[in-house]
């Protein structure tokens, strides 16, 4: 879902070794480079920003960008590298976070650094092949790397990334899973009581919760579905009264990987509540059930659909009914009608539920879900 | 009249000056510490979605688009703007907006450089585009009361920060607790975001996002504390000793206090900003330093901070050929790297008035010590 960007990704930024080993990133490089032979591309650039998608760059080098623009770069034959916005100052901090030994900073023009080090390597010309460029890049400083690339023949390669990027190897489902164990945790916070009952404050208690468990980062959105106008949005300076809902999306990123969670509560004088609905739990139980491997996303969406308007509490697609997580809040699949790909064991989820409510407005029920071989397995609890 | 009025006004005069169909201010929903936020500034939202645009037809009709279309609810109540529109197709929606003003012919646009191809190329079919940044960063030369009211709260924001680096950094804590810490006490005075570096140990190279390191005696820890409040931004650069300093630590660091000192002294209205660099760089380097105070040891020894104009820039350095104008906000840091110390934090948030410069923050810039 989306989220307002922070500024600065600025929680607790490691590279645990042991959590994911040199060795899972050198299979990633290996399988890239196998994509690559077959589709004839000689060097695949990966780029990401600080602030909108660093998934793919990160899931190459577990690096992502502090501020502005960086590039991996990975030649068909030879070593990957890390071409990163900063100073010679930041080397030793990249070297901590990163497998890479080949590390470049450019503080100004990342396109020139990358040419210069394509002519350097003598893959220019070549076939170049993008990921996240076009998306990513300003257009401006597109036009430039195009120009100073011309000779070489551009071939947009996002699919490569992300199509592995869409099932999680057993490591990445258990980063999942640790970002899922700080959501819970930090929910604790919400049942305890508040100083002030003030939705600043709420953040500011979830936020520090998280941040203490190890989060790299955290999003935080409020609706209060009884307004006759409600939509999510960040918290303001403003009293939460006795007796409203409150719905909290909350999503955590630990090393580099996300979990989100979706709650509704109720608000008592010193504390929230969480809107207990024993037949909502069952109809989002039911419906997880569908989630099995092999199944296209679009049927679970339309068995999804029906099963909410059957229950009576009906459809609403203002936040859709979820999409891939992992290194990103919006991965692929998307569950949607129109969602050409299937389900697949080891794919890790999420699953958000909004049924309407005549007492309280609207529940919503919100998990990060990992598509086991059995089916489905609830990460965030 | 109102200061969103008076904006569109201006805005609207530079319009038909130029002879543009229109002026659009884009946003990519990023709060940038190194780049202004014309949309925040001019509509008053911050915007949430990846992209976000104000249209103004010459005729003075406005319309808000904004992305994922559920925010348009918030977007209605933070901005003045009484026709906001909430998107699905963003590039679609801005191009039927773009035809249902006239805008066909020569269209000004704010935020230009941050454009992705999917918007800049379907909307440079429709019409000319004119880069038009210099049109919103004029009128933002001049703060509304307002504007100076958040600046003066974002510092008291900034020193509630640094009391809670202060008293959190001690032996033992991991750098990214002192961080939660410090973020905690920040939003709970209203931060809407923060911009916070740290580092820690006997020897820095530079601030970063923390890391699982714990606080030891002796440690020198570094701190860039800079909260955000209703689009500004303040930084201190404060650094803190635990335990008794070395001398040379404490020589060093004079060195750079007497550094900010006489890069302070010229700021007024009027005076080159290149002239706080210049000042900052002749004290350390006369110490012996002058290949330390450039590339690629340094890339700035300031900037500006602010949500309608970061001017005098992004960068200060001996080079900036821009002057010093009232009401710039600007962070002013000798933050330098020296072999025997390491990377040492030194840096303090002034307003530019007709006079001098007016501190922002009221703690002390020193070196701190904690007796551990």
């Amino acid at each position: 879902m989306e989220t307002m960007r922070t500024t600065l990704r600025r929680g607790r930024n490691v590279w645990d070794r042991i959590n994911m080993p040199e060795s899972e990133f050198q299979e990633r490089a290996e399988r890239v480079k196998k994509e690559m032979k077959k589709e004839n591309i000689d060097v695949l650039l990966i780029y990401g920003d600080a602030w909108r998608e660093y998934g793919n760059l990160c899931y190459i080098s577990n690096f992502y960008p502090g501020m502005g623009g960086s590039i991996a770069l990975i030649p068909r034959q030879g070593e990957v590298a890390l071409i990163f916005w900063g100073s010679a100052r930041g080397l030793e901090y990249t070297q901590s976070i990163t497998w890479i030994k080949e590390l470049r900073p450019s503080a100004e023009d990342i396109a020139s650094s990358c040419v210069k080090y394509l002519e350097k390597l003598g893959l220019f010309p070549s076939t170049i092949g993008l990921a996240g460029l076009k998306q990513l890049m300003p257009y401006l400083q597109l036009q430039s790397f195009y120009g100073a690339l011309s000779g070489c023949k551009i071939v947009d390669a996002d699919h490569i990334i992300s199509n592995m990027r869409m099932v999680k190897s057993p490591r990445e489902r258990d980063q999942i899973h640790r970002a899922s164990r700080i959501l819970t945790h930090t929910f604790d916070v919400a049942n305890t009581p508040l100083e002030g009952m003030n939705e600043l404050i709420l953040e500011a208690a979830l936020d520090r919760e998280a941040r203490l468990e190890g989060a790299e980062d955290v999003r935080i959105l409020i609706a209060k579905p009884q307004e006759e106008k409600w939509a999510f949005r960040p918290v303001e300076d403003s009293q939460m009264s006795p007796g409203e809902t409150i719905i909290i999306y909350l999503a955590v990123e630990f090393e580099r990987y996300w979990s989100e969670i979706v709650r509704t509560f109720v608000v008592e004088p010193a504390c929230l509540v969480p809107a207990g609905r024993e037949n909502y739990n069952e109809l989002y139980e039911k419906i997880m059930r569908m989630l099995k491997p092999g199944k296209p996303v679009s049927q679970f969406y339309k068995e999804a659909v029906s099963e909410l308007e059957k229950s009576g509490t009906g459809y609403v697609p203002e936040y859709g009914l979820g999409q891939g997580i992992g290194q990103g809040t919006n991965e692929l699949p998307i569950i949607t009608e129109e969602d050409a790909s299937e389900l697949k064991e080891g794919m890790c989820l999420t699953l958000r539920l909004a049924m309407r409510d005549k007492e309280i407005g609207t529940l919503m029920i919100g998990n990060t879900i990992h598509i086991s071989k059995d089916g489905p397995e609830l990460l965030a609890k | 009249m109102n200061d969103n009025l008076s904006k569109l006004d201006k805005a609207l005069g530079m319009v038909k000056q130029r002879g543009l169909d229109g002026l659009i201010i884009y946003s990519n929903g990023v709060c940038s510490i190194l780049r202004p936020s014309y949309l925040y500034y001019f509509s008053g939202l911050r915007p949430l979605g990846p992209n976000n645009a104000m249209v103004i037809s010459k005729s003075g009709d406005v319309v808000l688009l904004v992305e994922p279309p559920w925010d348009s609810i918030r977007a209605s109540r933070k901005s003045w703007v009484s026709d906001v529109r909430g998107s699905t197709d963003f590039v679609k929606d801005l191009i039927g907006i773009m035809r249902g003003f006239g805008m066909t012919v020569r269209v000004g646009v704010s935020a230009l450089n941050i454009m992705t191809e999917e918007v800049y190329v379907p909307i440079s079919q429709e019409a000319k585009i004119e880069p038009a940044d210099d049109i919103i960063e004029e009128m933002a030369r001049i703060k509304t009361k307002k504007e100076i009211e958040n600046v003066r709260k974002t510092a008291r924001i900034a020193d509630i920060g640094f009391k809670t680096f202060l008293e959190y950094a001690r032996v033992g804590i991991r750098e990214y607790e002192l961080s939660a810490e410090m973020e905690y006490a920040m939003r709970k005075a209203g931060a809407d975001d923060n911009f916070t570096l740290l580092s820690s140990g006997k020897h820095n190279y530079a601030m970063h996002t923390p890391k699982d390191k714990r606080l030891e005696k002796g440690d020198i820890v570094l701190g860039e504390i800079t909260p955000l409040c209703e689009g500004q931004f303040i930084q201190l650069c404060r650094t803190l000793v635990l335990g008794k300093p070395s001398p040379i630590l404490i020589e060093k660091y004079d060195m750079l206090l007497e550094s900010l000192g006489q890069a302070l002294k010229p700021i007024k209205s009027g005076a080159p900003a290149s002239l706080i660099s210049k000042n900052m760089n002749k004290v350390i380097s006369d110490a012996g330093y002058a290949e330390y105070c450039y590339p690629p040891y340094m890339r700035a020894r300031g900037h500006g901070l602010g949500v309608g104009s970061i001017a005098p820039g992004g960068t200060i350095d001996d080079d900036c050929k821009e002057m010093l104008e009232s009401q710039q906000v600007i962070i002013v840091h000798p933050n330098q790297y020296l072999p025997e110390t390491g990377y040492l934090a030194c840096g303090e948030t002034i307003m530019v008035t007709d006079t001098g410069p007016e501190r922002l923050a009221e703690t002390e810039t020193k070196l701190y010590i904690k007796e551990v």
